[in-house]
């Protein structure tokens, strides 16, 4: 994310100057990306908050919020464990004062959670903003995400509950956070310059040296073990999921079943565009149940298909768990008609 | 005293929802510290929601529940602005009150 708007920004200025560089290279490849494309793609916040909108958001705002886009799979206090790991919790007035979450290393905390972990606030705002809630990235305007993050924060009792976070105060909140001193950028996962150069990396070296064998080495590769015959369905005609050119191909796990598969193609880029494969599988549960599991439960029920079209539009709870599915009311009827009478028809 | 609990109560067609937060160590007496002595046991023991005056809930507690407890309940009745309380009582002769408005 840094590296990359970074380069986009180099070469906006630089394309500025010589706007038909590209286009002269590549005759009659693409365009130029105007402005606000750059500007709609460009949303990063980065941890010196260059990229941060204006905007400000209180801690009740953000709980009535929280209710209604994130408690459904976080829950109510952020606390949930069900589908993710908890949101707030684990870390200690001390904590708040060192700038490093203890727990992390006496092995105290049972588990971690965000704020165990996360080093710079704006982080957690650019995660939100880019991409929460689930089903509906991106939606949430810039004073939403300051309340949501205002919210959690006053979970994590970082902040009182009447404060209200904004674009000129996030930076004083910065200094409270529980794990502010604990990242580290001295390893190979860091890009850039090692820090002797006047980088904050290691310079890319690995943690680990693969020497070359010398002497006794195995004279052949010997595949040790493959995927066992039940699991190579698992996440559907692998073939399909690699691009169509190149050497690599995937192997080809679902047999004439594929076939079927193409024809539904259409439909599935709808249930993707829809939000439903988030939470759904073909045949099993992800978060929600698998559409094989559903045909399963509504065999030879006349109505079904009238009922599940409504729960998909209302949203629903209990028939599955106790996560509950959230109401689709942004999705038009007939889109709606046809994913159920494609999910009912056997989907695949 | 304990810490605060954090209290949701959100009132939808004449049933109020109560959703519960409660900070506790909740140690079982069971757990031996580093040097092999046993950590003493202190959880809570009885935890009692009211709405208004009238108990919605009586709960009897043990140490098999888990640290920091989630409790989840609802209750018929319960109107926008009208208070829940809840209040535990832990084995050590602590206890702790918060109240939430029923929003």
């Amino acid at each position: 994310m840094f590296r990359f708007s970074k380069t986009i920004l180099v070469f906006a200025l630089f394309s500025a100057s010589t706007a038909a560089f590209a286009i002269d290279k590549y005759q009659g490849v693409g365009r130029q990306a105007t402005p606000a494309e750059v500007k709609a793609w460009d949303i990063d916040v980065r941890p010196d908050f260059k990229g941060l909108p204006k905007g400000s958001g209180n801690v009740e705002r953000g709980n009535e919020l929280f209710e209604e886009k994130c408690a459904s799979c976080h829950g109510s206090f952020g606390e949930s464990n069900e589908v993710f790991t908890p949101l707030a919790g684990g870390t200690t007035k001390d904590d708040i004062k060192a700038g490093n979450v203890k727990g992390l290393s006496s092995g105290e905390l049972p588990q971690r959670t965000t704020f165990t972990k996360v080093a710079t606030i704006s982080t957690v705002f650019d995660y939100i903003q880019r991409a929460m809630p689930w089903t509906a990235p991106k939606s949430l305007k810039a004073d939403e995400v300051y309340a949501i993050l205002a919210y959690l924060l006053n979970l994590q009792e970082i902040v009182p509950a009447d404060f209200v976070l904004s674009d000129k105060n996030i930076a004083d909140v910065q200094k409270l956070l529980p794990n502010r001193n604990g990242m580290t950028t001295d390893h190979g996962m860091w890009p850039g310059a090692p820090a002797k150069k006047g980088g904050i990396g290691n310079g890319g070296k690995p943690d680990t040296a693969n020497k070359a064998c010398m002497k006794n080495c195995k004279p052949e590769v010997l595949i040790g073990s493959t995927l066992p015959d039940y699991a190579r369905t698992a996440h559907g005609e692998l073939r399909d999921q690699n691009r169509s050119f190149g050497p690599v191909r995937g192997t080809q796990t679902l047999g004439p079943e594929a076939a079927k598969k193409a024809a539904d193609a259409g439909t599935l880029d709808l249930a993707t565009k829809s939000g439903c494969m988030a939470c759904h599988g073909m045949k099993s549960k992800i978060v929600g149940p698998g559409y094989s599991e559903v045909v399963a439960r509504y065999q030879g029920q006349t109505d079904a298909e009238s009922r599940l079209i409504a729960k998909v539009k209302a949203g629903g709870q209990g028939v599955w768990g106790s996560i509950p599915m959230p109401p689709n009311g942004h999705l038009k009827d007939e889109d709606i008609t046809t994913l159920v009478k494609w999910i009912l028809s056997g989907s695949k | 005293m304990g810490n605060p609990m954090k209290i949701r109560a959100a009132s939808k067609d004449g049933v109020t929802e109560v959703k519960v937060l409660v900070s506790h160590e909740m140690e079982t007496g069971q757990r031996k510290d580093a040097a092999g002595a046993i950590v003493p046991a202190w959880f809570i023991t009885e935890l009692v929601a009211k709405h208004g005056d009238k108990v919605v809930l009586t709960s009897d507690f043990g140490p098999s529940v888990s640290k920091n407890p989630y409790l989840a309940f609802k209750f018929k009745g319960g109107a926008k602005g009208e208070k829940v309380t809840v209040t535990w009582k832990d084995n050590k002769g602590d206890s702790r009150t918060d109240e939430a408005a029923i929003n």
